[in-house]
């Protein structure tokens, strides 16, 4: 678990660092939909090769961040390994029962891996390099367009920074309690299904009940400053576009071009 | 059985090998003698808690052993059959009260020995023994401990660790957000079961004064060492040292110090109440605190 980089924030203060964490947000998202344009060899080395690249302008070591992607390997071996015995199509080599491998059913495959791959890079440079209340600020920049149709976004942006600040603490406090019940002589992850079900209510019960005490002090001091609604606040947190976005965005959308350029009809 | 806990070269590292390691222990090497209330103290940060958390293999050291009740435990020791040693050592967490879930009281704290294989009417026994020596009615049995006061909370949780029985009892700063009344009953309690229950007593604590009053060993940490271990009086016998250390001196010897400021000679840095009233009587020509 504690190699497990996927989701969590390292601290620097790299090109990728400095960028708006809206203009990020919406990169990711443009570079996944591109990525299920790409089509053939060319397009995935173009985006290999962009991703290459942002890896090393985020300022994390490749090696570590390899590791770290690590523990996903064996989810895209999984979804690639089903692709390649059930599709079907084209030159069969091997065929057994209900799975066969094909040329297109391995080049099916492939794709499947490297967009795996390049989705799972993307989006934990996201992660690696923003704060989890910059990714909700970013969130409410992005979705202020719904205000339109009464989205409440900024109730949903409360929402989201909240739960994202709360997400350490309440690691912290599961692990205390079951270290606590631990020491009490409860066996976690250990014996038949439903000795390992029953064995999650020491666990739950408290955990439940510290979120409750948690949301009913947070509630009371939030009242007691001043809080009255979400729609009429000013910010204290103000991401400006710079210079830096506009160039990471020329150099996505070459890029892009380039993929669809390239991409087979 | 062995009863000393021995800690021989232990190092813990969180999140080794990681850009988020971070070294919590450090070469630590220590004895914890059999029947002794030993104080573990130190600034924020220190490693206090990590240390104690070694003692009944919630964490494994990353390189050293530790020797506690015939077992060793080693970076490669397994989860399985740590039951034992955890029945032997009873750990109270900082602010236990989160740990309760049953949906009463007494079965709360029947719950640790019904898992160490205690039959009900046992279990029952023990859990009632339990709540008579941390002060709870007998009424409150039945009562969900969620409807308790907060102070009533910590102590269904600090019987549900005594009802196991155990040999070796860590408290984690157990007093923190208590009252200055439950404060002393608590501390009377550990007290308590160390005169005559002979039991081990493992405080970590930010309270000098409880250091002071109930300690028999005391150990100070500094960013994940052991840099001094011994007697209270040892401890808090140089002053400036204890202020480098980030930490408190007890308050008797703390408003001795300013008398001295102000010119009052005494002979010794008075460390409890009596001693500090010993020495005013002693200026004064009086006689000293009469027993």
């Amino acid at each position: 678990m504690s190699n497990f980089i996927f989701g969590r924030y390292l601290p620097g203060n790299s090109w990728i660092h400095q960028m708006s964490p809206q203009s990020k947000l919406l990169l990711s998202f443009y570079f996944v939909i591109v990525i299920f344009f790409a089509n053939n060899i060319w397009a995935y080395g173009a985006l290999s090769v962009l991703i290459l690249f942002v890896v090393i302008f985020s300022g994390v070591s490749i090696g570590y961040f390899l590791k770290g992607i690590r523990p996903l390997i064996w989810l895209i071996i999984f979804t690639v390994l089903l692709q390649i015995l059930f599709s079907s199509g084209g030159h069969v080599f091997w065929h057994f029962g209900p799975f066969s491998i094909s040329d297109t059913s391995l080049i099916n495959g492939g794709y499947i891996f490297i967009r795996f791959l390049l989705i799972i890079m993307i989006s934990t440079v996201l992660t690696l390099t923003t704060t989890p209340l910059a990714i909700a600020d970013g969130v409410q920049t992005v979705l202020k367009p719904l205000k339109k149709i009464r989205f409440p976004v900024d109730t949903l942006a409360l929402m989201l920074s909240i739960a994202l600040r709360f997400v350490p603490t309440l690691m912290d406090e599961m692990e205390t309690i079951l270290n606590a019940q631990r020491s009490r002589g409860v066996d976690f992850g250990s014996g038949s299904l439903k000795h390992r079900i029953q064995a999650a209510v020491p666990l739950l019960v408290p955990l439940f009940t510290g979120a409750i005490n948690h949301a009913e002090n947070l509630s009371t001091a939030m009242e007691a400053r001043g809080f009255t609604d979400s729609e009429h606040r000013s910010k204290y947190r103000v991401y400006k576009w710079k210079g830096k976005d506009t160039i990471s965005w020329i150099v996505f959308l070459l890029v892009g071009v380039v993929v669809l350029f390239v991409r087979k009809n | 059985m062995d009863k000393e806990i021995r800690f021989s070269k232990v190092t813990h590292t969180y999140q080794a090998k990681t850009p988020f390691a971070q070294n919590a222990l450090d070469n630590v090497s220590l004895t914890i003698p059999a029947g002794s209330f030993t104080a573990i103290i130190g600034h924020t940060g220190s490693g206090k808690s990590t240390l104690v958390q070694h003692i009944n293999a919630l964490l494994k050291p990353t390189s050293g052993s530790i020797d506690i009740f015939g077992r060793t435990i080693t970076p490669n020791t397994t989860n399985k059959n740590l039951k034992e040693l955890r029945q032997h050592v009873g750990m109270v967490f900082q602010f236990p009260e989160k740990q309760l879930f049953e949906e009463s009281v007494i079965k709360d704290i029947m719950f640790g020995p019904k898992n160490y294989g205690a039959s009900e009417t046992e279990a029952k026994s023990a859990a009632v023994e339990a709540m008579r020596l941390v002060g709870l009615d007998e009424s409150l049995e039945d009562h969900s401990p969620f409807d308790l006061s907060g102070g009533q909370m910590r102590r269904v949780a600090i019987a549900g660790v005594l009802a196991m029985k155990p040999e070796v009892l860590i408290l984690d700063e157990p007093t923190a957000g208590l009252d200055p009344r439950g404060h002393k009953e608590i501390m009377d309690l550990a007290e308590y079961l160390h005169d005559q229950n002979d039991m081990t007593i493992i405080l970590v604590t930010h309270q000098m004064d409880d250091v002071i009053d109930y300690a028999s060993d005391v150990v100070v940490m500094d960013q994940g060492e052991i840099v001094k271990h011994g007697r209270p009086e040892e401890i808090f016998a140089a002053p400036k040292w204890v202020y480098k250390m980030h930490l408190d001196l007890p308050s008797s010897a703390e408003f001795a110090m300013k008398l001295m400021d102000a010119g009052v000679k005494l002979t010794k840095t008075p460390l409890t109440i009596d001693d500090l009233a010993a020495e005013i009587a002693k200026i004064a020509g009086g006689e000293g605190p009469k027993e």
